[in-house]
């Protein structure tokens, strides 16, 4: 028989070397990394921290009652492993972007930082963890009794509850950190994990192959009915308990702690997904045989839930029983120690600090005085925790089943579920939504499972619990609504789980999320695509608005830049300082960067600073110039190109006028040629007549002669004034100008063609502008001009009685120079042309000048600073105007 | 595996995997869950061990083994994993 005081040593001896472990690991992580612990092993070991002395006694004792049943709670984990992909992941990358420190802190981190949700779910926490504690305690109070025979339980408990709170303040207070990650702790739960993995299998094959010769001897005659239990196995309990394990797996606190906070490389995650479901398969694998032999060997009315150490004691197996002690020790501690800091976490965090830094006045806020204040409150919390799983045992007086007391806890923390998986895949989840289904199915646990499980002694009486509260059948807890035929697990997971996601969906519809809520929601549901590998806990966050910020000053210029992030910021609530780099700030920040470079090349090189990819800073400020220098050559290439337009523009316009001077050039020479022609033939023809033909009269030969001589003097004129038609509009010729009166200009000009008047008999009559008219020109010019003009009044005047009228008047500035006649004008098919070359009057057949007159008439004038036009009168005839500049003015 | 992996390879192995891990879990999860866990319910025992027991554990079996062959792929596959590794990583 093991001696009390043997197994004292051992557990204190066993106490001292995991604290040995804790200790030495954290000084020399805080030194230097350890190797092997960062190793995906050790992270699985410490999840294993799942298989609790439920596992240890309880499992066995489950199997011996119910047949195959308690493989469900190892089933359910197995599969949220298995698929850590879709889940587990998510809640790991959330957890390190975010620096959640427990199941409270995520939850009201995604609704919107809720202070209430965080409490709800701590007290919720605190609650369900209560009988789990207390589960442990019976536990190893029970294997005390075992071995030291039948002490007082209650005693041995309170003993073994201060004893495990002290071991935990030790363990888990010693130090913060502010990860809320305990090195030291994780490798002694690694170790303990070992240790408990060990013994088991060490008693399930001394069981199965020293007590019995083999599994088939085992199983050689066992009943169906010792496998599937009394019910229908696999029946809505089965698929109740897969759900409920599979939930505690992500929810329990402590499972929470040390599979997302613990986390120290989300890589160890994959390695787990495999692992993890293996050491439960190794820790499964005896309890069936384990349970059949001792049903078989041990006396009737033993407590199956013992037979892990009983087996061995019954046998006389020292070394065992102490082995196995020890592995159930192992199992509670590391249970009580992990959910205790869990807890006691969430409750210095989110009840304990922020009533105290309300009731301390601000000035005593010394960054000591706040840890220290932390650390108490955390020992406090320890110490009220294993209180309240001490009460619980105390009230409750011990529940004959292990696992009938973690059920109660398992469909505790499942109040969690909807709240936590609504957060993390569905943005619309709201705050109201999250609080009204946490509250609803923390009210129908309460009364349907966790005040039932006392048995009448703590506020419900046996019979409210057998006959409804106050006798109304109704609100029978365990029947409640008229839901009978069920079983008690199954039916309150069914009103409690289901009333909570229920009201969680119903409620999130009808509430809409505020900014804070919505930014956060946005961040957990698209952890992946937002916030990005460089996990955006606050400073990293800090450090991507940086990033973007210099980003679009480079590319918007300072001020803007600065403008648009202090407008980000506002909209977020921040006072000053830059905006987290949220969906919507990056969202906003692409937009108005697109609108520089492009919306693509905005959209890489935002989501490259606040995404994922390793490009540098550098390289993308590199991006950054170069399109600003981009820019800039595109800005002046544009300039350019207007430019360029003006002139195209301003070259067609010159071209389009010398395509018409051209041709009218060509215009010109054709008639130029046409009117050398005329002249031309006549004179050949006449010299061929007079060279081939000799009979030809003298009085012909005279006549021809003259002809020839006409024609030459008609070419010779022709060329003269073709020349200085040319020379006139080419500017060529300097035309010297002198001051004179008009008056005499005129009178001179009327003295040269006064023979041709008086040979065609026109009456000329003058009507001169008193006092002499000054004028700038060339006296010759102009009388050559007046000349061409009366030589045309005298040449075209039809009249029968042809009068000619010159009148010379001022008028403001002008001079005036009217030369009118009463032949009736210019007639109006070609007044628009009339100054044009080659231009004739409609007395075709008189003609002797080659149309050139007026062309020249105008040239003149306008050489001489003056103009000739076609004025019309309001008696529907015209006459010439000659206006010139008076310079007397 | 030759060390040059093309990245359309790449691309097309991580949704395979993908793909594969949801298999594996969405067989696994109901074969283990009722209706289907009702057929080893038969009296029958292979290598002296119920076909009830066996039939859960040889299915979990296939799932650890099929969660380690997946693992690898996947964790390699999630660039922003490896990302968050921190560099003092043994």
């Amino acid at each position: 028989m093991l001696s009390v005081n043997v197994l004292f040593a051992a557990c204190i001896g066993y106490v001292i070397l995991l604290f040995l472990i804790a200790f030495i690991v954290d000084r020399r992580t805080r030194k230097k990394p350890i190797g092997w612990l960062h190793s995906p092993v050790v992270y699985t070991l410490s999840i294993s921290v799942y298989c609790t002395s439920w596992t240890f006694y309880g499992a066995v004792g489950s199997a011996a009652r119910n047949g195959f049943e308690f493989i469900t709670i190892y089933l359910g984990p197995t599969l949220v492993f298995v698929g850590w992909w879709w889940l587990l992941r998510k809640l790991v990358r959330i957890g390190r972007a975010h620096k959640i420190t427990s199941i409270a802190d995520l939850i009201s981190s995604r609704y919107g930082k809720s202070p209430s949700l965080a409490v709800i779910v701590t007290l919720i926490a605190v609650i369900a963890t209560t009988p789990y504690i207390a589960l442990q305690l019976q536990s190893v109070t029970r294997s005390y009794q075992v071995i030291a025979g039948e002490a007082d339980g209650v005693t041995t408990a309170f003993w073994v509850a201060a004893g495990m709170a002290l071991f935990t303040i030790l363990f888990g207070t010693r130090n913060l950190d502010a990860n809320e990650r305990h090195h030291g702790v994780v490798a002694a739960i690694a170790v303990e994990a070992i240790v408990k993995l060990f013994a088991l299998l060490a008693v399930g094959i001394f069981a199965t192959y020293s007590v019995a010769d083999g599994l088939s001897d085992i199983f050689d005659d066992v009943t169906m009915e010792a496998i599937r239990g009394s019910g229908d196995i696999f029946g809505p309990r089965w698929a109740t308990l897969m759900f409920l394990s599979a939930t505690a797996i992500i929810c329990l606190p402590r499972q929470f702690q040390v599979t997302v906070v613990e986390n120290i490389e989300e890589r160890h995650l994959a390695t787990a997904s495999w692992l993890f479901p293996l050491y439960l398969f190794g820790m499964t694998l005896f309890i069936m045989p384990i349970a059949l032999v001792g049903l078989d060997v041990m006396p009737t009315g033993s407590n199956p839930d013992l037979y892990v150490l009983t087996l061995p004691l019954a046998k006389q197996q020292n070394e065992l029983v102490l082995l196995a002690f020890l592995g159930g020790f192992s199992s509670a501690t590391s249970m009580v120690i992990l959910a205790a800091i869990a807890v006691s976490t969430m409750v210095s965090n989110h009840i304990v600090m922020p009533v105290a830094l309300r009731v301390i006045p601000a000035s005593n806020e010394v960054s000591g005085d706040v840890r220290n204040l932390l650390l108490t409150s955390r020992r406090i919390s320890i110490g009220l925790i294993l209180a309240l799983g001490f009460l619980y045992f105390y009230v409750s007086g011990g529940s004959d089943a292990l696992a009938a007391i973690g059920l109660i806890a398992f469909v505790g923390v499942a109040q969690f579920l909807p709240s936590l998986l609504g957060g993390v895949f569905w943005r619309g989840a709201t705050r109201a939504g999250a609080i009204t289904g946490l509250l609803i199915g923390f009210v129908f646990w309460v009364y349907t499972l966790f005040l039932p499980s006392f048995g009448g002694d703590f506020i419900l009486s046996a019979d409210a619990i057998k006959n409804g509260l106050w006798g109304i059948e109704v609100l029978r807890p365990q029947a409640l609504f008229g839901l009978t035929d069920m079983d008690p697990l199954v039916h309150a997971v069914v009103w409690s789980v289901g009333a909570n996601a229920l009201s969680f969906i119903v409620v999130s519809g009808l509430t809409r999320n505020n900014a804070l809520e919505h930014l956060q929601s946005t961040l957990f549901v698209d952890v992946f695509r937002s916030a990005g590998g460089a996990p955006t806990s606050f400073s990293n966050a800090a450090a991507d608005s940086e990033d973007l910020f210099v980003l679009a000053q480079r590319i918007l210029g300072a001020e803007p830049a600065r403008k648009l992030f202090d407008e980000m910021a506002q909209s977020q609530g921040l006072e000053k300082g830059l905006p987290h780099a949220s969906d919507i700030v990056i969202a906003r920040l692409e937009r108005e960067l697109s609108g520089s470079i492009g919306a693509a090349s905005a959209h890489a090189m935002v989501t490259r600073i606040a995404g994922r990819q390793t490009v540098g800073m550098m390289e993308l400020i590199d991006i950054a110039d170069e399109t600003q220098q981009l820019i800039e050559t595109s800005r002046q290439l544009s300039e350019k190109s207007e430019e360029l337009q003006n002139t195209a523009k301003q070259l067609r316009i010159v071209n389009e006028r010398l395509r018409t001077l051209d041709a009218q050039k060509d215009d010109f020479l054709s008639q130029v040629s046409h009117e050398l022609r005329t002249p031309m033939t006549s004179i050949r023809s006449f010299s061929e007549i007079l060279k081939n033909d000799p009979d030809i009269s003298e009085n012909d030969k005279t006549r021809f002669v003259s002809i020839i001589q006409d024609e030459s003097i008609r070419l010779t004129r022709l060329l003269d004034e073709i020349l200085d038609i040319s020379r006139l509009e080419a500017g060529m010729s300097q035309i010297k100008l002198r001051p004179m009166d008009a008056n005499d200009a005129v009178i001179g000009a009327l003295e040269t063609v006064s023979g041709t008047t008086r040979t065609a008999g026109v009456n000329v009559k003058t009507d001169l502008d008193d006092g002499p008219v000054h004028i700038l020109v060339n006296d010759d010019r102009l009388r050559q001009v007046m000349i061409n003009i009366l030589s045309n009044a005298v040449k075209y005047n039809s009249s029968p009685d042809p009068e000619i009228l010159v009148r010379t008047q001022r008028v403001n500035s002008s001079v005036f120079i009217d030369i009118i006649d009463n032949g009736g004008g210019v007639p109006p098919e070609i007044s628009g042309s009339i100054f044009d070359k080659f231009t004739r009057g409609h007395h075709e057949g008189s003609s002797d000048g080659a149309g050139l007159g007026l062309a020249i008439s105008l040239a003149i004038m306008r050489a001489m600073n003056g103009n000739l036009t076609l004025e019309h009168t309001p008696e529907n005839t015209n006459f010439f105007r000659i206006s010139l500049e008076n310079p007397t003015r | 595996m030759s060390d040059e992996i093309k990245p359309t390879d790449l691309q097309l192995t991580r949704r395979k995997t993908l793909d594969r891990s949801i298999i594996l879990l969405v067989v696994g999860a109901v074969l283990l869950m009722p209706p289907i866990i009702g057929i080893s319910l038969v009296d029958m025992k292979i290598g002296g061990i119920p076909v009830t027991v066996l039939y859960v554990f040889v299915i979990w079996a296939f799932l650890i083994i099929g969660a380690a062959f997946l693992a690898r792929p996947l964790r390699d596959s999630d660039r922003d994993a490896a990302a968050n590794t921190p560099e003092n990583g043994s």
